[in-house]
């Protein structure tokens, strides 16, 4: 009840309705949202494919997760402000689609799930290798729940 | 003799090309995979860009990034080579005449004679600044080239269904 009219509200707000009504305010952040989508979805994929004993393979894992934290973190923060505006642009139309309600859920697990792991393993300096299946497991659902929420994110337009 | 026009207006006509184009699935499906696939090519030499540009993993030599990631970067290239070819076929008459697809050809062009040059040239020795403290110059002319095109390249092919008349 309370989300319907805060997107009611949003969406009567000056950036909401600059959003709506600009000629070239949604593509100029649609653009930010995809060059964001390239620097974080390499940086997680670079980090989870450490995990699963890839990539980088000269380095530690948590030498991996700390050395791209700026990208992960920089790069997931464009992403939800970008997000944010684009979802300015309609909020009610957005509060209404499926595949935004599954993006943003799956979203926030995949924020609590991938970055909690990432700190842990970052500070955690003594972890060398990636045999535990643990990691690799967790680096696995990582990767299906970026996909889902990328391919979630393109569905929006289609339903 | 056929002219370039022909040929995509030939290829737009034909009943794979059709298919793609029509299917309510197939279409969303590839260019997903495409837009996905950014991630793997631009996410990727990103991370080699930046070193170059002595902004991540400073403490690698470059050459060890570069052996360890260009492999996931050519492995997400053949992906999007593949998809973006599929599409072109699917749009082919309407590309033909969508400034913002032509320009993105060439920039990838550009994309290509970038990382050419730089490994024809300043990159033949890398051994000797591989962990120095400041990259030379022509290496971080061609890592914010390489980004620059890559972020062209992004906005241009975004740009080719606003276009689309």
């Amino acid at each position: 009840m309370f989300l319907i009219v805060f997107c009611h509200w949003l969406a009567k707000t000056h950036l909401g309705i600059f959003m709506r009504d600009s000629t070239y305010g949604f593509a100029v952040v649609e653009m930010g949202h995809l060059l964001s989508l390239a620097v974080f979805g390499g940086a997680v994929l670079m980090v989870d494919l450490r995990f699963l004993g890839y990539g980088f393979k000269s380095q530690s894992v948590s030498q991996v997760a700390q050395e791209l934290l700026p990208l992960t973190v920089g790069g997931v923060i464009a992403m939800f402000i970008s997000g944010f505006l684009l979802f300015l642009g309609g909020p009610v139309r957005y509060y209404h689609n499926p595949a935004f309600r599954l993006k943003l859920i799956l979203f926030f697990f995949a924020l609590i799930f991938h970055f909690g792991l990432q700190i842990v393993v970052a500070r955690r300096g003594a972890l060398r290798s990636s045999s535990s299946w643990r990691l690799k497991l967790s680096a696995v659902v990582s990767l299906i729940l970026w996909s889902a929420i990328g391919l979630a994110g393109r569905a929006i337009g289609y339903v | 003799m056929p002219n370039l026009l022909h040929i995509c207006q030939w290829i737009y006509a034909t009943h794979f090309s059709t298919a793609i184009r029509e299917s309510p699935y197939w279409f969303p499906t590839i260019e997903g995979i495409h837009t996905l696939g950014i991630t793997a090519v631009v996410g990727t030499i990103a991370i080699l860009d930046l070193r170059l540009l002595g902004l991540v993993m400073k403490s690698e030599p470059v050459s060890r990034i570069a052996r360890q990631v260009l492999p996931w970067t050519w492995a997400g290239f053949s992906v999007m080579f593949v998809s973006g070819v599929l599409l072109s076929i699917a749009e082919a008459a309407t590309n033909y005449f969508n400034w913002a697809f032509r320009i993105k050809l060439v920039l990838l062009v550009l994309v290509g004679l970038n990382p050419l040059i730089f490994h024809l040239t300043i990159y033949r020795k890398v051994n000797t600044w591989d962990v120095a403290n400041v990259t030379p110059t022509r290496a971080r002319a061609a890592a914010f080239c390489s980004l620059f095109l890559w972020a062209s390249i992004i906005v241009a092919g975004r740009l080719i269904a606003y276009v689309n008349m």
